[in-house]
């Protein structure tokens, strides 16, 4: 039987099939998270970047006068707090500690874990036993909780809730990396880079991690928005920097108390929070979806 | 091809179709049925039971450590002492029917008859003896520190005693309200975890740690009966959760209200929010311990440092009129206080003065323990504001409950120049919290126990010669001398006398909130 083809396109499939297929969806629905996910993030990262030259008041700045005005008031977009602070410029100055932190603890987590989990993964042996049984016992532990003993042991300072919340993370990457690791020391490229005689540690930095630190990156990316969570849920607590620095933790546990009277000193703050979280999510989700079938017609 | 008949099923037949449809239908009613508790009031507790959210935890039934205000309330319900302080803040008689001053150095005490615990043994001049030492024995004791010295028990009789001391204690009425019998037998020089007492309620459910109790009426206690029939003590340290719960029904009373917090309860129907001038000072207290030449050992320094401070807007604003700018050096509200003068708001004179005595670079790092007054967060911040206004750069240190703030405090710890503190008054009269508070002694602060480091010998003398004066007008007069140089030494940046504050469920009816912070819970009772 014979199938009737037009004469523009030599196959039966139509544009109308493709536009429906899986693929097609699929893409699309990767470049709407991507565009999401950038629109959300940008609307959070943007305004706190800039913070300091836009026309706002001071974050610390005080009028008791005009305490706890609601939001669109005069000068006050979102309101003021409890002491007549601006509450915009206190959450876009607080998302800039809150954003330091975490920006700082994922790259330092990165970093670690990439390291890690690449040796792990390429060596093999003891260094992978030793890897392995760390990471394995850190993701035993309930996370919370250790960065609150930490915190407690060493004292609530932006370096050290930094550090803290680096060493939570890394174990995630270096799970990751390694398992990239171990798919890739298999090629054939790396057998033909031994061969011409280049060391373990040459071949592993020069070419493996080179292959491996785009999808890697991608997990650090996701982990920005946890570590932006662990600084919030850590402030909350009490265990964030002191004051009268602004984290956006801090905020809402200082606004809980007015919940029923003045519900934007928790409900804004917590919005910015969400925001940010759920774009960089779509926005990694979106990344991750877009290399995939690049990743696959690589192999 | 004859179709396939479809077949129809008889009416009231039950298909597959149908089981699925039901159960789907039943399981999202389980679902969703505990959703609609939401809108209601939760865990509301019985008709007979009246429900108490504290906001700090209690950790025991005894007050040998335990002693803040909102907790001598329940105490008081288990364990009793020979007096207590009444509404007026005069020592009334509780276990003894006689407590009379004989000699200067020597009060006469007889036990009321017929006074019991709760398995109906008597209460003995042995178990008063007892309590004595225990408390003297207990290292670290906010209650120590009231007294300057402690009495010792000599029977006379059965029922009657003297209470002797080597200096005259004219307060001793009024310290011995604070001292809790227990039967000699079960006392230890520590919190006592369980044991009887001879209150009109007795425990039947303790969690200490969780600071949970439920206590139920004491049937052979000797006094009048209680009306509410069993008492359910809670610990919620979050000040909304409190709020949250007291509106919904779960907590039929709240104490040591924050201002905001009664702000958002006055005007709620079924809620009635009840204040009382309070006998709490809360300061923020100069560092003592800080070397000769250093700024803040001169007083001339910490007087143009008050000027920084806009007390009308932290009262005011922050403090929303639930305090009173301290005038004194004590609450006005304490029996043999007297007014001693005033804090001034003059940020330019400060700067002025700041730059004359050389102290214009100061820095200044401030601490407190969280919850340690009502609000403390934002007057902290704003004090940090105002300070910044006039040139002194401050930074904040704020210590979690449970934290290592006393070491601070001792000077066992980091330095720091002014403390958030709040102090009280259990007996209702100034002079127990003028010595407490400025009554330290070279010998004191060995140990670290001076107030902050507060030891001016001249002032200690003139305190002791108050406290050991028998003769009221006198007392008063040298206490009133006594206040006026404590305020010229400048002890504190700024300090104000926070109200008591209470939120109640309108079936709790006769409760009456005292300016101790504290209420009788036998008069209590509920309605509906």
């Amino acid at each position: 039987m014979t199938t009737a083809v037009s004469a523009g396109r030599p196959s039966a499939v139509t544009a109308r099939d493709l536009a429906r297929a899986t693929a097609t969806r699929q893409r699309r629905g990767a470049r709407l998270k991507l565009w999401a996910g950038a629109i959300c993030t940008a609307l959070v990262v943007l305004p706190v970047t800039l913070a300091g030259v836009l026309p706002l008041p001071g974050a610390n700045t005080q009028d008791l006068s005009r305490r706890r005005l609601p939001p669109l008031s005069e000068g006050h977009l979102f309101g003021t707090d409890q002491l007549g602070r601006d509450l915009l410029s206190r959450v876009l100055h607080g998302g800039q500690v809150s954003l330091a932190v975490g920006v700082l603890a994922v790259l330092v987590s990165g970093l670690i874990g990439i390291a890690a989990g690449a040796a792990a993964g390429f060596f093999g042996g003891w260094i992978d036993a030793v890897v392995s049984r760390f990471l394995e016992a850190q993701l035993a532990l309930p996370l919370l909780m250790m960065l609150l003993l930490v915190v407690a042991l060493f004292g609530p300072s932006v370096t050290v809730i930094t550090c803290v919340i680096a060493l939570a993370q890394w174990p995630e990457v270096a799970r990751l990396t390694r398992s990239l690791v171990l798919v890739e020391r298999e090629k054939a490229y790396v057998a033909a880079a031994r061969v011409l005689g280049l060391r373990s540690w040459s071949v592993l930095a020069r070419h493996v991690i080179p292959n491996v630190v785009r999808p890697a990156s991608l997990v650090v990316l996701l982990l920005l928005a946890q570590a932006v969570l662990l600084e919030s849920a850590l402030s909350f607590l009490g265990a964030g920097p002191q004051r009268p620095f602004a984290t956006w933790g801090r905020i809402i546990s200082d606004g809980q108390d007015y919940i029923t009277t003045s519900w934007w000193l928790v409900t804004l703050p917590g919005l910015v929070i969400a925001l940010l979280v759920v774009g960089v999510n779509l926005l990694g989700d979106g990344l991750r979806d877009r290399t995939r079938p690049r990743s696959g017609k690589g192999a | 091809m004859t179709p396939t008949p479809h077949r129809v099923p008889p009416p009231g037949h039950l298909t597959r179709r149908t089981v699925l449809r039901w159960s789907a239908l039943g399981g999202a009613g389980v679902a969703l049925g505990p959703l609609s508790a939401c809108a209601g009031p939760t865990g509301a507790p019985g008709p007979g039971t009246l429900t108490l959210g504290l906001n700090r935890s209690l950790v025991s039934l005894d007050n040998k450590l335990n002693q803040f205000e909102a907790a001598v309330t329940v105490q008081r319900a288990v364990r009793q002492a020979l007096t207590r302080i009444g509404p007026d803040l005069e020592p009334q008689l509780v276990l003894a029917d006689r407590f009379e001053m004989t000699e200067p150095t020597a009060w006469t005490v007889r036990l009321r008859e017929g006074v019991c615990y709760s398995d109906g043994s008597p209460v003995t001049v042995e178990d008063v003896a007892t309590a004595l030492r225990m408390y003297g024995k207990v290292p670290g004791s906010f209650l120590l520190g009231l007294f300057p010295e402690l009495p010792t028990v000599e029977a006379t009789g059965e029922r009657t005693f003297l209470l002797r001391t080597e200096r005259p204690l004219p307060v001793l009425d009024r310290l011995m309200a604070n001292i809790h019998i227990t039967p000699a037998k079960a006392n230890r020089p520590e919190e006592l975890r369980s044991g009887l007492g001879s209150g009109p309620y007795r425990v039947v459910r303790a969690n200490s740690g969780a600071g949970e109790y439920t206590l139920a009426r004491n049937t052979r206690y000797w006094g009048r009966q209680p009306s509410v029939e069993k008492v359910q003590v809670r610990f919620v340290p979050e000040e909304s959760s409190r709020v949250v719960a007291l509106r919904s029904g779960e907590l039929d009373v709240v104490d040591t209200l924050t201002p905001d917090s009664a702000e958002q309860l006055i005007g709620l129907p079924g809620v009635t929010v009840q204040e009382n001038v309070g006998v709490r000072m809360c300061q923020l207290f100069y560092n003592f311990r800080k070397p000769k030449g250093h700024p803040l050992a001169d007083p001339r320094v910490r007087q143009a440092l008050t000027y920084a401070i806009d007390g009308t807007a932290l009262v005011d604003d922050v403090l929303t009129g639930t305090a009173e700018e301290a005038r004194g050096v004590v609450p006005l509200a304490l029996q043999g206080a007297v007014q001693t003068g005033t804090y001034a708001f003059d940020p330019g004179r400060a700067r002025q003065l700041l730059r004359s005595l050389g102290a214009d670079d100061l820095r200044l790092k401030v601490i407190w323990e969280s919850g340690e007054f009502a609000g403390d967060t934002s007057v902290m911040e704003a004090l940090l504001d105002m300070l910044q206004d006039v040139g002194v750069r401050a930074s904040l240190q704020q210590f979690q409950p449970g934290g290592d703030i006393l070491k601070w405090r001792q000077g066992r710890a980091g330095n720091w120049d002014v403390i958030g503190n709040g102090y009280s008054s259990p007996t209702g009269q100034a002079l127990t919290m003028l010595q407490g508070m400025y009554g330290g002694t070279a010998e004191k602060e060995r140990t670290g126990d001076a107030f902050m480091g507060y030891v001016i010998p001249r002032i200690e003398r003139q305190l002791s010669a108050a406290a050991t004066e028998v003769d009221d007008a006198e007392r008063d007069r040298r206490l009133a001398e006594v206040q006026h140089a404590v305020w010229d030494t400048w002890p504190s940046l700024w300090a104000f006398a926070p109200k008591t504050l209470l939120a109640r469920r309108d079936r709790v009816q006769g409760l009456a909130l005292q300016a101790i912070n504290s209420y009788d819970l036998t008069a209590i009772r509920l309605e509906g």
